[in-house]
């Protein structure tokens, strides 16, 4: 291949509109490939959310937002329109009547089913914007574009069917992030209010907005750190936070947390900051003193300390809300396993293992320092928010499983501008010149002098055509591993939904498991419309939305007490269980055991943690401790402690283990789901032992003298 | 001769039939079921059985040992009640067991079962008892004396009958229905009875003591001395005849003299050692009641209707909706009670209240329901209560728990939903009056505002020169 | 007829004569005996008709020891019933110990805190012990009070624990505590703040007028472009109106259409407006 071929080839695209319309069909192809990569498997899963979307198009708006649910959390009932992020249903919805509107009949199923494909779409071309933002290079653009649209990372969480707040919510954070680099650098008012417009749009969406709220101010404080404080930076700032502010505030979820509590303290710290900058700015402009300056500034270093103290009195004083245990948890992770253990208990907010980086970000993960690098090569504003960004998206996602969402944005942006700009500079078919090399060195000579070392670049270019084939090669091979390890994760890992686990037969063939949606099936067609299903909350969405019964628990874990109370019903004997149970008026115990298939993800399995989360609140009647053999093993074999063996959870797994309040009623193909009837009381007032007993044809044993003093009947 | 006449029969049918509907019957069915060790003994009770055939009551005498015996017919009750006459067999074979005795009240039968002290109590019997919480003299015979009130006519010897009045009931707030209406004097005939200790359980409620000196001692092995130690039970704590309803309001009533519903006692007078005069016994009457409460004739509670509604004077206001909001609400609910062969208004024991819980997890009220005479009919009587519900949104139970002796046992249960306050729902901010200054605030910024586009708008640059810093910045 | 009536007589004949003859008792003591080696307690006679006046205390380790000798008529006699009853006042009680009696009448029982029922154990009350003794025939039973036992609890055992047995019954009522509304402070002071907040608009304008503000190019604005400003500034109104209503009367869906209606005026009209206050900026009038 001759240099005068290439050249030909980059010719073709070098007209303006050539490049332009080119641009455009990559994206959209782009946008094309994120979508298709993720129709694997269709299944709907948060099943609570598609509820919630199908009572917003039955009921309208307004009914939505005052919704009370009474079917789940029985009987305590959910406010659900004032506990749920809105961002997603109101979307749908939208989508929905839109599409009627435009005489398309389509039912609200689909809409639901294609919403995160749909979206990824956006984050792709969201991704290309902000990444323009960073660099000259088109090409960076397109790469970021191309990773966010397959990266591992964002595919778990938006694969068709998986209609969870994450998958708009993704496309709405780096959608925030660009037009936030918009506005700074243009210093616009106009970008700013659309920026809050969107953080507003992300705070109806998704819980994870308090990472724009945090992540926002550090940018800002540490661009005032580094001297960088401009009217730009003021401008869009104190937009983005008055309307951000309020706008968030509409959300009847969010009300007036954002002036309430710790985690939205630094955004108003800054702001006010900023305010104070400000005004000094002027004076500064207005009175030349060099004294009267370095006195502001202490002035300035005063006002900042004290409203610090005043925040440390105010939080203290409880005015201001402490650190929420999420958010502590974020910090010290062995925090939740104690303190918290209904959050410790979800595998997703379990620290992540180093393989995860790999195995979601694939060769991302290897760039994205490079791609860090290179920001502070350049250390523009916009490039310090990226270099905070990947400090801070590193660290969470490395406290959490679930935050590496929020990591891959940006991994996808500095590795694409790591790339691109490697591809640059190797892919360019002319060879430097003489010339060229001693303006450069002459320009380099003069550069020393000014700015950092880091910062001045050489401008030669490379000689050798083959070093340069050489590496061009090397990362078109890295780009392919990289596609076809997309695939292969988001076709295995990503693409099975949880009520369906797939197996494979000795044979190699593909065998399916479908007791979830039996059961559920059983329970939507054998039981009462309000029959009260009480089972470990997380299959409580399932049920409510699968089986369409109510239930006491489910994933929304709005309510640590309740989620306790089952638990310790789940945990105790069955004499304490059972009143538990009569007083919730549950119908139907549902439990899943994986025994038979050897199935991982079974009740029993998660059973330690029903035990701590009900400890922390009855630490007299529940104690993690007893179901512990004295050497400290967890056994649920013949070795297993008492208290394990009778309490209600293990006797509902095993076959007949001498159920005295419970009946089965059904239970599934491969045993994982046994659903269990609760007895009535007994008829002519005995109690439950005695009346199996009976039952059994066992004689009463003849009244045994009881010990203590004899009982007169009153009457 | 009449009888040979087919149509004459036929006739004496339809009336027979006629009269069977128009007369009393059980509200549960009268398909009565008489055990006898031997079905010629029934003339000895003609006139108890007689009293039942007059109230509607079909009756199949059966002996325990008969093959074609059963209770039940393809799972189905084949028999509404069943009747109990001592019996002298062991065991009473594989028809009646205790299971499905236990059974026969879970399928709501109905037992009236007798004693004698001359015969032991079957083990089927004493069996079903047990898990009743009814525990019977061991050997499953006794006999209660009492040296105070006995019968001077027929046992000046042996004091074995007792004379006893007509039995009041134990609490001031139980409906007095074996009791009510009986001369001042009457008194009852229990002759050669068996006492009966009762457990703790609130199923139970004896309708007949024993008097405070009255003991039980078995014949056989005691008739000479009362081992301190082998004292079964004396004084109240020893009861005659008991009332057992389940939770689904199958009775069964444990008779501690079979004896008492004999025709001779029946007709008997008796008189006490207190130097009474020889009265008629009250045995019929009392025999009449004690069946009918057992066979469901007496103390049935029905629930006609049920309605609540919002207690307020809007333009919606809907019966029995599903959704509530902190809001006045009436509940009101139709009770009639049962006696014989007639539906009537029920009323309250003195002493008693009809209670309306509103609840979730636990009650959050519990209030008295009072009489509503405007809606009250002479068959159904109305109660109703109004009430502001909780400041609490959740899954609530209108309940009302009305289990009493003697009484069917009423629990309605009706679901609602309490919602919280929808967000239009509020007082606006205009009536509160702390927010006032807020907006207040508002209109400022918006007078502000406008007027500030005015002027940076049209004004002209200030002409004094001395102005000239503060004027409008521009950008 | 005659044959009946003669024969109830003499049953009543019969009556009269058992009348006569009555269970009694002698030499009725009671003592308390303590557990310690020897140490006698109390010991009291008491007789059929009347009660001891002062109660017998009973510790916990001690015996109640009671002994009388039954007599039918005068004549030593064992009756078939001889208990001593213990009867609880506040709810009537009973708890009968038969007496075990010999041949010749002489009858003891002891009694102690173990043989008690629970009731008996928990109340403070004294309870109310009679004698009572009755036989088959025609001699008359004898029910007599004799004397009261009160029982000396001991501070270091526990009370054996009870609960009082369900019954169905009237239950206590209960009426839900409501929450207290939010209060709002005085209207005085409300109504000083609104009025503070609202003096800081002519207190603007004062302050506005002060510096030099006025409105003096009005005409030439409306001249250069009449349209545009008297759109803009009216939909600036307009907008403000839209919230007005929309705070009093207006969902957010009949506000939606109308403020995007009134932005895109606002926006079409501002372009034009502000770009004739730039041209005057520009020009130096500003």
């Amino acid at each position: 291949m001759s240099a005068e071929t290439l050249q030909v080839l980059a010719d073709v695209g070098k007209g303006k509109s050539t490049r332009g319309v080119l641009r455009v069909i990559i994206l959209a192809l782009i946008a094309g490939a994120s979508i298709a990569s993720r129709l694997f498997s269709v299944i709907l899963d948060p099943w609570f959310n598609f509820r919630a979307t199908k009572y917003l198009v039955a009921n309208g708006f307004y009914n939505f937002w005052d919704w009370f649910d009474d079917r789940t959390w029985h009987p305590l009932g959910r406010v659900t329109g004032g506990t749920l992020y809105p961002g997603l249903m109101v979307t749908s919805g939208a989508i929905w009547h839109a599409l009627r509107a435009l005489t398309i009949p389509v039912d609200i199923r689909n809409v639901c089913v294609l919403l995160a494909p749909a979206f990824s779409g956006l984050t792709a071309i969201a991704a290309y914007l902000l990444t323009n933002e960073m660099t000259t290079y088109n090409s960076a653009g397109l790469l970021a574009a191309l990773f966010m649209g397959i990266a591992p990372g964002y595919i778990s969480r938006s694969v068709a069917g998986s209609y969870d707040n994450e998958a708009i919510a993704i496309f709405l954070l780096v959608f925030t992030f660009y037009l936030w680099i918009k506005a700074l650098k243009q210093g616009s008012m106009l970008w700013g209010a659309l920026c809050a417009l969107f953080y507003g749009y992300m705070v109806a969406s998704w819980g994870g907005y308090a990472f724009i709220t945090c992540l926002l101010p550090l940018h800002a404080f540490v661009l005032i750190l580094m001297g960088r404080y401009s009217t730009r930076l003021y401008v869009s700032y104190t937009t983005w936070y008055a309307l951000g502010t309020l706008a968030s505030m509409q959300i009847p979820f969010v009300g007036f947390l954002p002036v309430k509590t710790s985690e939205h303290m630094p955004a108003l710290g800054i702001f006010g900051f900023l305010q104070l900058l400000a005004f000094l700015d002027y004076v500064r402009s207005a009175i030349p003193s060099r004294q009267f300056q370095t006195f502001l500034w202490l002035f300035a270093g005063g006002i900042f300390v004290l409203s610090l103290a005043a925040l440390v009195i105010a939080t203290s004083a409880g005015v201001i809300a402490p650190w929420s245990g999420r958010f502590y948890s974020l910090w010290d992770t062995g925090y939740a396993k104690i303190h918290i253990p209904i959050i410790a208990s979800v595998s997703e907010h379990q620290p992540t293992a180093w393989p995860a980086f790999f195995f979601d970000l694939n060769l991302l993960i290897f760039v994205f320092p490079v791609g860090v690098y290179l920001c502070f090569q350049e250390l523009a504003d916009e490039h310090v928010f990226i270099i905070v960004y990947a400090v801070f998206g590193s660290y969470f996602a490395g406290v959490m499983v679930r935050l590496m969402l929020t990591l891959t944005p940006v991994v996808c942006v500095a590795g694409a501008i790591a790339i691109s700009t490697i591809l640059n500079n190797y892919l360019v078919a002319k060879t430097p010149t003489e010339e060229d090399q001693q303006a450069a060195e002459a320009a380099e000579k003069k550069g020393t002098k000014s700015g950092l070392k880091s910062a001045t670049k050489p401008v030669v270019g490379i000689y050798s055509l083959w070093s340069k084939s050489l590496m061009v090669a090397s990362m078109a091979v890295y780009l392919l591993i990289f596609v076809m390890h997309c695939t292969w994760v988001t076709s295995n890992a990503y693409s099975s939904p949880s009520v369906v686990l797939a197996s494979r037969m000795p044979d190699g063939s593909q065998h399916i498991i479908d007791d979830y949606r039996e059961a559920y099936q059983w329970l939507r067609q054998n039981t009462k419309e309000d029959a009260k299903i009480m089972s470990w909350w997380d299959y409580g969405y399932q049920i409510g939305g699968m089986a369409d019964r109510p239930t006491l628990v489910d994933n929304n874990t709005w309510n640590n007490t309740h989620i306790a109370t089952v638990g310790k019903a789940m945990s105790s004997r069955e004499e304490v269980s059972y009143p538990i149970m009569r007083q919730h008026e549950v119908d139907y115990v549902l439990v899943v055991f994986g025994g038979l298939l050897g199935y991982s993800g079974d009740d029993i399995n998660k059973f330690l943690w029903m035990v701590r989360i009900a400890e922390g609140i009855w630490p007299d009647e529940v104690s993690e401790r007893a179901f512990f053999t004295p050497r400290g093993e967890y056994r649920v074999d013949g070795e297993a402690t008492e208290t394990m063996k009778n309490s209600l959870m293990y006797k509902m797994s095993y076959y007949n283990f001498n159920n005295l309040t419970l009946e089965e009623a059904f239970t599934s193909e491969n045993w994982i789901i046994r659903i269990y009837k609760v007895k009535d009381l007994d008829n002519v007032g005995r109690d439950h032992i005695s009346a199996a007993a009976f039952e059994k044809g066992l004689k009463k044993k003849k009244a045994t003298k009881k010990r203590g003093p004899r009982v007169l009947r009153v009457d | 001769m009449l009888r040979s006449s087919p149509l004459l029969s036929l006739f004496a049918f339809l009336l027979c039939w006629g009269a069977a509907l128009v007369s009393a019957v059980s509200t549960t069915g009268n398909r009565l079921l008489a055990i006898l060790d031997d079905v010629g003994e029934k003339e000895n009770y003609s006139k108890f059985l007689g009293d039942l055939e007059s109230r509607g009551f079909q009756i199949t005498y059966e002996t325990p040992k008969s093959e074609s015996l059963a209770l039940f017919h393809l799972g189905e009750r084949a028999y509404d009640h069943v009747i109990f006459f001592p019996t002298k067999t062991k065991g009473l074979g594989p028809n009646l067991t205790p299971q499905i005795l236990v059974n026969f009240l879970n399928a709501k039968g109905n037992i009236l079962q007798t004693l004698s002290s001359s015969t032991t109590t079957p083990n089927s019997l004493v069996s079903l008892l047990a898990e009743l919480d009814i525990t019977l003299p061991t050997e499953r015979t006794g006999l209660v004396v009492d040296h105070f009130s006995y019968d001077t006519l027929s046992a000046p010897e042996t004091h074995d009958v007792l004379a006893l009045p007509p039995p009041v009931p134990v609490r001031n707030d139980i409906s007095p229905l074996f009791s009510a209406g009986a001369p001042k004097d009457a008194l009852l005939a229990f002759p050669h009875g068996v006492g009966a200790v009762l457990g703790p359980r609130e199923q139970l409620t004896p309708i007949l003591r024993a008097p405070n000196t009255a003991y039980s001692y078995n014949p056989k092995e005691q008739s000479e001395v009362l081992d301190a130690s082998d004292l079964f039970a004396a004084g109240q704590q020893l009861s005659l005849v008991t009332a057992f309803q389940a939770i689904n309001s199958a009775r069964l009533v444990l008779l501690g003299s079979a004896e008492m519903l004999q025709d001779k006692w029946f007709l008997a007078e008796v008189a006490t050692p207190n130097g009474g005069k020889p009265v008629k016994t009250f045995n019929r009457e009392f025999a009449k009641r004690v069946s009918a409460w057992a066979f469901q004739e007496l103390g049935v509670l029905r629930v006609n209707w049920i309605e609540h509604h919002l207690n307020e004077v809007t333009a919606v206001n809907e019966s029995n909706p599903h959704i509530y909001r902190v809001k006045n609400d009436t509940y009101t609910i139709s009770l009639s009670e049962y006696a014989y062969d007639k539906w009537s208004a029920f009323s309250l024991p003195a002493n008693d209240v009809l209670q309306l819980e509103f609840s979730m997890l636990s009650p959050f009220h519990r209030l008295p329901l009072s009489l509503d005479k405007s809606q009250s009919t002479p068959e159904a009587s109305v109660y109703t209560v109004s009430f502001k519900l909780p400041d609490q949104h959740g899954i609530f139970n209108f309940k009302v728990d009305y289990k009493r002796p003697f009484f069917t046992n009423i629990e309605e249960k009706t679901t609602v939903s309490v919602r919280h306050m929808a967000h239009d729902e509020w007082p606006r901010s205009f009536v509160i009056s702390g927010a006032w200054p807020w907006i207040a605030g508002l209109g400022a910024t918006v007078t502000g505002w406008v007027v500030f586009v005015a002027l940076w708008m049209y004004s002209a640059p200030p002409t004094d020169k001395k102005n000239k810093v503060g004027s409008k910045k521009t950008n | 007829m005659r044959f009946t009536q003669s024969f109830a007589l003499a049953l009543l004949l019969l009556a009269g004569v058992a009348q006569a003859a009555s269970w009694g008792f002698d030499d009725g003591t009671v003592s308390v005996v303590a557990k310690r080696a020897g140490e006698t307690g109390s010991k009291e006679r008491f007789n059929s008709k009347t009660p001891l006046t002062k109660p017998v205390s009973l510790g916990s380790t001690d015996t109640l020891k009671i002994s009388l000798t039954a007599k039918d008529n005068g004549q030593e006699k064992r009756p078939h019933q001889a208990f001593v009853i213990l009867k609880e006042k506040e709810t009537g009680l009973e708890a009968p110990f038969p007496l075990t009696v010999k041949e010749n009448g002489k009858a003891v029982a002891s009694i102690t805190h173990k043989d008690l029922p629970v009731q008996f154990l928990i109340t403070d009350e004294p309870l109310e012990a009679s004698i009572v003794l009755g036989s088959f025939g025609s001699s008359k039973a004898l029910n007599a009070p004799v004397f009261d036992v009160k029982l000396q609890k001991d501070p270091n055992v526990p009370l054996p624990p009870y609960e009082k047995p369900v019954r169905y019954g009237k239950k206590e009522e209960i009426h839900h505590i409501f929450r207290a509304d939010p209060k709002s402070p005085p209207k005085v002071i409300s109504i000083i703040f609104a009025l503070a907040v609202l003096a800081t608009v002519p207190a603007l304008f004062i302050s506005w007028v002060l510096l030099g503000a006025n409105l003096n190019h009005l005409s030439k604005a409306i001249g250069a472009a009449p349209v545009s400003h008297a759109t803009f500034f009216g939909s600036i109104l307009a907008m403000e109106g839209v919230f007005f209503l929309y705070y009093t009367s207006w969902n957010l869906f009949q506000a939606l259409p109308v403020i995007g209606a009134v932005a895109v005026v606002t926006v079409l009209s501002g372009t034009k407006a502000l770009g004739e206050v730039q041209s005057r900026r520009l020009a130096g009038e500003r």
